[in-house]
């Protein structure tokens, strides 16, 4: 009998099982199969766990899953919404004389009143976290087309070592230690790079990763220098945000 | 429009620079991947431990980004593969503002509440319960790396797509399958 003392591999029959293997490795698991009883039970077995998995995990799952009917119609009017961000500017653009004097008018008109408007929100401090940059090209930022979300995890003890130097309770659960130019556009892992940014405050982590993503697109595009995106982020996002997301309040 | 790889695992043809010109389709092909893809994402994303409401969100703004994705004129290769990849950092980032809530989430039905509201009926249906039960709970002791892989797989995923997901190599994604399916094996006999 062929293949007595030599079987397959866990690995070569999952691969097997998947379609993984090359044409040559997987006419060689093929043939040994006909001949070995064992490794055909093996492989059953294998199939057996996947399949029991399979249905566990589906079985879990999809009680949870919410009819996809209210969230359809949500991306219809988001995509709907998207469009006419951007074709909105065109629109504007022929009424710019008639709104810049209104804007005017309002604007002395809040000098006169003293009227002011708090809600920038927390901003990091300068001495703490003046933004800190690696070398890096244009090419590597922009190689991976897909790269619109990237993810650095940062350490628990770098993280209660910020909320140390911010003089806030490591415990506390309201801030996000977040990256001030982040990684996508060449931001440092430093310790000068990192503050905890609010949760709860109305220029959040989330409005923060729209201008990350508007700036990583505008580089690429060639439309913005690296070295402005990191600068502007870095000495007030809040106010980059207003210039390249191109828009006044969070969105 | 010459065929793209998503037009062939899928036969539904997607945007490419041509079409980026022309909103409207472009809005219904993303409308339409996000019809073959929301419950494959968004149960990946609950198996992350998100809640569902905000696993919903995250699928709406992984289709928004494929939406701005797709209008550039970027790249329509290997779509599904994108999408979990964003769907995947998005998932890091709403864990890491969340890990301090992280473990007190427990919104998944736990089988164990699925076994109590069974009426008692056959063995046999007990039986598939206690290992459905045995099953998830070697799942939850792997490390994350494994169950990402895991799920990706029982996805649909193929090797290098999860490796591009994962950011691993594909002989990474291999011993972890290897792995994962060992310890399921011996929890299954």
């Amino acid at each position: 009998m062929p293949h007595e003392n030599v079987h397959l591999s866990d690995r070569d029959l999952i691969m097997a099982a998947d379609g993984e293997l090359s044409s040559r490795r997987k006419a060689q698991v093929v043939a040994h199969l006909d001949a070995c009883w064992s490794c055909r039970e093996r492989m059953g077995s294998i199939e057996t766990t996947i399949s029991g998995f399979v249905r566990a995990r589906n079985q879990e799952l999809n009680d949870s899953l919410p009819s996809s009917a209210g969230p359809r119609a949500l991306l219809r009017a988001r995509l709907a919404e998207a469009l006419a961000s951007t074709a909105a500017p065109r629109a504007i653009w022929r009424l710019a004389p008639a709104a810049s004097i209104f804007f005017t008018v309002l604007a002395a008109i809040a000098i006169i009143f003293g009227t002011t408007v708090n809600a920038e929100g927390p901003k990091p401090k300068a001495g703490l976290t003046p933004g800190e940059t690696r070398p890096i090209t244009i090419d590597e930022i922009c190689r991976n087309p897909q790269a619109e979300v990237i993810t650095v995890n940062i350490p628990e003890e770098t993280r209660r070592k910020v909320f140390s130097e911010y003089g806030i309770d490591a415990r506390a659960d309201s801030f996000e230690v977040d990256y001030l130019i982040t990684p996508d556009l060449g931001g440092a892992q430093s310790i000068r790079n990192l503050w905890p940014q609010p949760y709860g405050a109305r220029w959040n982590a989330h409005v923060k990763d729209k201008l990350e993503q508007r700036l990583h697109q505008l580089v690429c595009e060639g439309k913005v220098d690296l070295t402005t995106a990191q600068h502007d982020i870095a000495v007030d996002w809040i106010g980059a945000y207003k210039k390249y997301v191109g828009a006044s309040v969070p969105r | 429009m010459a065929s793209t790889f998503w037009d062939k695992i899928t036969g539904f043809p997607v945007a490419t620079a041509s079409t980026a010109a022309r909103p409207s389709r472009l809005e219904e092909e993303v409308v339409s991947l996000f019809d073959q893809l929301r419950v494959p994402i968004l149960r990946y994303l609950l198996s992350f431990r998100i809640p569902a409401p905000d696993a919903e969100e995250i699928v709406q703004e992984v289709f928004l980004l494929l939406f701005q994705h797709l209008r550039q004129g970027k790249s329509a290769a290997n779509l599904q593969g994108w999408v979990f990849k964003v769907a995947h950092n998005l998932a890091l980032k709403h864990r890491t503002r969340t890990r301090r809530y992280a473990d007190r989430f427990s919104h998944l039905p736990d089988l164990s509440e699925v076994a109590g509201n069974v009426t008692p009926g056959p063995d046999e249906r007990m039986e598939v319960i206690e290992r459905q039960q045995r099953l998830l709970a070697v799942v939850r002791a792997m490390p994350e790396q494994d169950q990402c892989c895991l799920s990706l797989r029982a996805e649909g995923l193929r090797y290098r797509d999860i490796a591009e997901v994962l950011g691993m190599s594909l002989g990474s994604v291999a011993n972890s399958l290897e792995r994962s399916l060992s310890r399921l094996s011996r929890a299954d006999y």
